[in-house]
């Protein structure tokens, strides 16, 4: 009788270690490092020529928009390319002077948006900047859609 | 002909606003004004501002703030386009873990709104000069430094009950599970401040120019000069908490 009962308890604690050794992998787990965000290409549909490009240097979260820029305004592809931004998404990111300073003095988006043919580049800053939580956004659009 | 109005409005007599409906008081305080005074029948109101109501810096603490250095943040809210490199540098500063903040971005967006349709904003704890989290805590683990003003955590003293994260307006605190212990912004008082550094880690990782700290107490200082001038509006959030935060809000 006794070695049973000595059994039976042996099993009830070899059991709730498996138990707590479960619970702890299981919070491990769940500590993971938020996501990184990065900078989106994102297609929202062929017609507008262009992919919505959120850049995340110097500064990440800049919209640039085809879609309002060729979709809505209806600009053609010759007013930027390849005077103003190469063909290739996100490349003048890269380069050293792809800051504000460039664009007050009309390089970049500064060509139009200078208070003249477009608003200009120092007002209005969260039009185009959509900050981290904008570009997580765009961050899980183009996740879901590769999903699909 | 004006020499007999003026006359005329001096001599009339303050009837008392007691007599004034409640809802007509109301809708002026909503555009900013107290009612002072009712002449001419009700014909005619006199009234006052409002604004130093929220404002720490109320016009009679305008020659002497009561902390020496008086430290203040003063924010161009329009200016912030939430990169978030102030909660990256105030999380290496002070170690915060993923699952709290001491500063975060707000973001408003309005669809329907004219033009530009988000809206940014920085908040972090506004080191009231009528905190309600200090009077709430049990065991005077949050106190008010009496030189500074910044209202700090001793950290060994605090139980855990979480009663000041209920009692500020803001909501400005969270729970620290590796330190056992309510955690906030202390304009980084440990970890820069008393070392010597005259800024605090969000302002000086700022792009934009969105946070302006300094002492409110030194008429010199940037701080001191947004706050005391009438041609861009100053505010604060929830003056009517009643809090006086030291935390301004204004456009740049
Ligand atoms: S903002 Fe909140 S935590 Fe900071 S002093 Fe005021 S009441 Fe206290
Ligand atoms: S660093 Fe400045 S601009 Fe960037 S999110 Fe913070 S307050 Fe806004």
């Amino acid at each position: 009788m006794r070695k049973v009962k000595i059994l039976i308890g042996t099993l009830i604690l070899l059991l709730s270690f498996t138990g707590i050794a479960f619970v702890s992998e299981k919070n491990k787990g769940e500590s993971v490092k938020l996501e990184e965000p990065q900078e989106v290409i994102y297609y929202e549909s062929e017609q507008f020529g262009g992919p919505e490009i959120v850049y995340v240097k110097p500064v990440r979260g800049v919209l640039f928009s085809h879609k309002k820029h060729v979709g809505e305004l209806g600009f053609p592809c010759e007013s930027c390319h390849n005077s103003l931004f190469e063909m290739q998404a996100l490349k003048s990111q890269e380069n050293p002077d792809f800051k504000m300073e460039a664009l007050y003095q009309g390089k970049y988006c500064g060509a139009c948006h200078n208070g003249q043919a477009a608003f200009a580049s120092n007002t209005k800053c969260a039009t185009c900047h959509i900050g981290v939580k904008g570009l997580k956004e765009y961050m899980r659009k183009l996740a879901s859609k590769e999903k699909k | 002909m004006f020499k007999g109005i003026k006359d005329w409005l001096l001599n009339l007599k303050n009837e008392g606003v007691e007599k004034v409906p409640d809802e007509t008081k109301r809708e002026f305080l909503k555009i900013g004004l107290i009612i002072t005074g009712v002449f001419a029948g009700g014909s005619l109101f006199s009234v006052i501002s409002r604004v130093a109501e929220g404002l720490a810096s109320s016009e009679e603490l305008h020659k002497s703030y009561p902390y020496k250095p008086h430290y203040s943040m003063v924010f161009k809210i329009d200016r912030c386009i939430d990169c978030e490199l102030c909660m990256e540098a105030c999380r290496k500063t002070n170690h915060v873990p993923d699952y709290g903040w001491r500063t975060m971005i707000l973001r408003r967006y309005d669809e329907s709104a004219l033009d530009q349709k988000t809206m940014f904003m920085p908040i972090l704890c506004n080191h009231c000069n009528n905190p309600p989290c200090v009077r709430a805590c049990p065991t005077k683990a949050t106190y008010k430094d009496k030189k500074t003003g910044i209202v700090r955590m001793a950290y060994d003293k605090c139980i855990g009950c979480k009663t000041c994260m209920v009692a500020c307006p803001y909501n400005v605190r969270y729970f620290n599970e590796e330190k056992h212990a309510v955690d906030k912004c202390d304009f980084c008082w440990e970890s820069r401040l008393s070392k010597g550094i005259t800024i605090t880690a969000c302002a000086e990782a700022c792009p934009a120019g969105v946070r302006i700290f300094g002492d409110l107490s030194d008429p010199g200082s940037e701080v001191y000069k947004l706050v005391h001038q009438l041609a861009k509006p100053v505010w604060v959030l929830k003056p009517e908490t009643g809090a006086k935060p030291n935390v301004f809000y204004t456009i740049s």
